[in-house]
């Protein structure tokens, strides 16, 4: 099967790389204690499927065990053992290697082993998704492979570009900026994968992406990602289309901030009544069929699809163009010169939005805004850079308001904080928003909270406050569409991450083709 | 001949160091930061500053100079940030690719140009010649990338004549290790290369209609002609010899526009070559990386002119008198 593949990955070694790819090419070659069930229910431990470990209990409210399955072993012939577990979470919280994911494991206060296939859990408290961050975060590397490699040279070890893994694809070769091919195991001890081989082909740029499919190249593509892609391959015979829940949301995120000094607030984000004006002004709805068509929704707060917390009760501010403008008059935001763009003591309300260069949605959607702002009398001039100045300039608060997209975890509970709170400050709470009772409903929600419905109630009201505070105006929440060929069947594809049951997809003996037939 | 060869040699030298310096600067001068790539948006600060350590760029600028240089003077070309690897071994991925695509699109460019440009200067104002010439002038004035597109479509998803990209087939020729695959090699290199070349050939054709109808009016042609020598052979044997040493100086130049083109073309075809190394260099601020194509690339481009200015001392004794 060959994948159709717009990124390439940095390095095949789950702790050091958070690129999507990564994720993609590395998750038939190293697996988790258990996983994600098809539900995407994060809260407690009975949606979750096992992989790794045969089963787990609760020792204490805090204590969790698992007990490995004795079958398991690494793709050269030696067991996996609660070593390997031991090893792994050491790894990932070490400072050195700095792993990505560390944050994600500072409510486990060890990881100890019992024998060779018992694994112990210890947590600092008890909180709703103990279980999900003991066994989501971390893929489990092989400690005999990785144990003498010094802890700074993660990162460029060249086990990362041909790793041993225990999963149900090997690895085979990487050709770099072309391909990465996989093979299936065939000892693999939850069974050998139907499709023999796992093909990542990687082209620097969507459409001929989207073309290799077309012309029968490629068989699979994660996401279409525009409507003209997704009317293209859905029209054509060869191709089945699986659409599935995105994880992505975008916004326009204010600075509250003023720009590059951190200590004074921003001229004019700072101001909590214009910001809620000008997410009044802002019809999200019209920008948003232009863009994506049926692709996305208008998220109600800073969320994606993904998440258990959607919920399209929760109370926002309405596109109400009077009100939007009735609230600028009374700040004084008047147009006085007849000119078209409201002004206030001799200043214009006018600003720079930071847009990427390399996201063509988000350029569509920068020159949509700017006419709607236009028409309720905000000037808003566009800041077009490429990627890597764009993050330099978010993390530098050098901007006044910025549009950008995040990729989410499949609950809010690891990158809200990050984003939303004062946790997040210097790091990706790029507009420093802060709001102390936000802050405390997250903690309760993330932390305190016993049950699934007492965590729904406090994100609920977290996002309601936040809404309020208009600290950015959320534009859309995407909906993604797969196209598969035709040949493969039993195709699910888990929304958080498309590839994690590749293992069960298969093409039927009379659609079988000489490609698929290969073996290496 | 000798204190010429060396000269240009020395010469040669000197601008590659001098695009190398300029590059060095001019990227590290850029905006924007290595280490956050766009499929990345966490890294902590406190990772940023160690990767910074790592790679030595929390040094000054002259400094992290003239270490670069005496690396290079070593061999030593550094490491990919973002590749996590050596540059050099990036850099000989994709180098074979390059190659392998400009040496076809050259031959495409010349052979098709030298045949087109003979052509219309023997039937000069004919119908032929005029369709050609507006042909060619219509394909010398596409963007390369456009053209690339346009083909891509046409050859490869509509009529699947050809590959959409990529220098073989993943699935039946993961490596060029038999004559089956061979053959796929050449198979997937046809329109890349067909566009790179098409382009220059309209270029080529052009220039060389001009240097033939020069060359055409001489006496010594019509000497040839009024011995009885067949047509065939005044043209081939007495005015092409002559009409070629323009035509040498030609090959030199063609060679950065080759690779240029081949920015866009390597990244409409998914070519794995120095272009779509370069291009996500420097999109990434992948220092050492987009120093090193550009000094491949300038010692590509350095060498071609060399040798170009060799094969005109060669066929052109007048050049080879005064370089002595």
């Amino acid at each position: 099967m060959v994948i159709a593949a717009t990124g390439e990955p940095d390095i095949l070694l789950p702790p050091v790389s958070e690129f999507a790819t990564t994720r993609d090419v590395t998750e038939p070659i190293f697996l988790k204690l258990a996983d994600l069930g098809l539900s995407g229910n994060t809260v407690g431990d009975e949606d979750f499927q096992p992989q790794l470990a045969q089963r787990w209990e609760w020792d204490a409210p805090t204590t969790l065990v698992f007990h490995l399955d004795p079958r398991a072993h690494w793709q050269d012939g030696q067991a996996v053992t609660a070593a390997d577990v031991a090893f792994t979470y050491d790894v990932y919280t070490d400072t050195v290697v700095n792993s990505p994911f560390r944050s994600s494991l500072r409510h486990i206060a060890a990881v100890t082993t019992r024998d060779s296939l018992t694994v112990v859990f210890r947590f600092r408290q008890r909180y709703p998704e103990m279980f999900y961050d003991a066994v989501y975060h971390m893929r489990i590397m092989p400690a005999h492979l990785l144990r003498e490699l010094p802890r700074d040279q993660w990162r460029s070890t060249p086990f990362g570009r041909a790793p041993v893994g225990d999963g149900p694809y090997r690895f085979v070769a990487w050709k770099a900026g072309q391909s990465i091919e996989l093979a299936a195991d065939s000892t693999f001890f939850l069974g050998r994968p139907h499709i023999r081989r796992l093909i990542f082909r990687f082209t620097p740029d969507q459409q001929v992406a989207v073309i290799q499919l077309l012309a029968g190249d490629a068989d699979v593509i994660e996401v279409l990602i525009t409507p003209d892609n997704v009317e293209r391959a859905c029209a054509d015979a060869k191709l089945a289309c699986y659409p599935y829940k995105g994880s992505a949301y975008g916004y326009v995120g204010f600075n509250l901030a003023a720009p590059g000094d951190s200590t004074k607030p921003h001229p004019l984000f700072g101001d909590r009544d214009l910001r809620r004006a000008l997410v009044l002004a802002t019809d999200r709805e019209r920008p948003l069929h232009n863009v994506f068509g049926d692709l996305a929704r208008v998220p109600p707060g800073p969320m994606s699809q993904l998440w258990w917390v959607w919920d399209p009760e929760i109370r926002e501010l309405p596109y109400d163009s009077a009100q939007a403008a009735r609230l600028l008059t009374r700040l004084g935001w008047i147009d006085s010169d007849g000119d078209g763009i409201r002004d206030k003591d001799g200043r214009e309300l006018s600003f720079r939005l930071l847009v990427p260069t390399t996201s063509a949605i988000r350029r569509q959607y920068a020159r949509l805004l700017q006419e709607e702002f236009r028409t309720a009398g905000v000037d808003v001039q566009l800041d077009e850079v490429d990627f890597t100045l764009f993050n330099e300039r978010a993390r530098a608060g050098r901007f006044d308001a910025l549009l950008t997209t995040w990729n989410t975890d499949p609950t809010p509970s690891s990158g809200f904080p990050q984003i939303w709170t004062k946790a997040g400050f210097g790091r990706s709470n790029y507009g420093r928003y802060f709001n102390p009772q936000v802050d405390q409903l997250v903690d309760r929600a993330v932390t305190s909270a016993m049950n699934r419905d007492q965590a729904r109630r406090a994100w609920r009201s977290a996002f309601e406050i936040l809404n309020q505070d208009a600290p950015g105006i959320f534009l859309f929440a995407t909906e993604n569409v797969a196209a598969v060929n035709k040949r493969f069947t039993d195709v699910t594809i888990r929304p958080d991450s498309w590839m994690a049951l590749v293992r069960t997809w298969r093409v039927p003996p009379d659609r079988l083709t000489d490609r698929d037939r290969v073996e290496r | 001949m000798i204190a010429w060869v060396v000269r240009r040699v020395a010469a040669s030298v000197a601008i590659i160091w001098a695009v190398v310096t300029l590059t060095f600067f001019v990227i590290h001068a850029a905006r924007g930061s290595p280490f956050l790539p766009e499929q990345s948006q966490s890294v902590s600060p406190e990772t940023l500053d160690r990767l910074r350590r790592q790679f030595g760029l929390d040094r000054s600028l002259p400094e992290q100079y003239v270490l670069y240089l005496r690396n290079l003077a070593r061999g030593e070309l550094g490491e990919s940030f973002v590749l996590r690897r050596p540059v050099a071994d990036a850099l000989a991925d994709a180098m074979p690719h390059t190659f392998f695509l400009a040496l076809a699109a050259l031959l495409i460019d010349f052979t098709a140009g030298l045949a087109l440009g003979i052509y219309q200067a023997v039937r000069e104002r004919s119908v032929g010649d005029v369709v050609l010439g507006n042909v060619a002038l219509f394909v010398n004035s596409m963007p390369t990338f456009w053209l690339g597109l346009v083909l891509l479509l046409g050859f490869a998803q509509w009529l699947h004549w050809f590959p959409t990209g990529g220098p073989s087939d993943p699935v039946l020729c993961p490596r060029v290790d038999s004559l089956p695959c061979l053959l796929d090699f050449f198979w997937h290199l046809t329109l890349p290369a067909l566009t790179l070349g098409l382009v220059g050939a309209a270029g080529t054709a052009r220039f060389q209609r001009a240097a033939m109808l020069e060359v055409i009016r001489q006496e010594y042609v019509r000497t040839a002609r009024a011995k009885g020598l067949r047509e065939g052979r005044v043209l081939l044997v007495h005015a092409l010899r002559n009409a070629l040493l323009p035509f040498i100086t030609l090959v030199g130049l063609a060679f950065p526009f080759l690779l240029t083109g081949a920015v866009l073309v390597e990244t409409v075809y998914s070519w794995p070559g120095m272009g779509l190394l370069a291009v996500r260099a420097i999109l990434q601020r992948d220092y050492y990386v987009v120093t090193g194509a550009a000094l491949v690339t300038s010692a590509m481009v350095v060498l071609g002119s060399l040798m170009a200015d060799l094969l005109y001392a060669v066929a052109d004794p007048r050049i080879r008198v005064r370089g002595a």
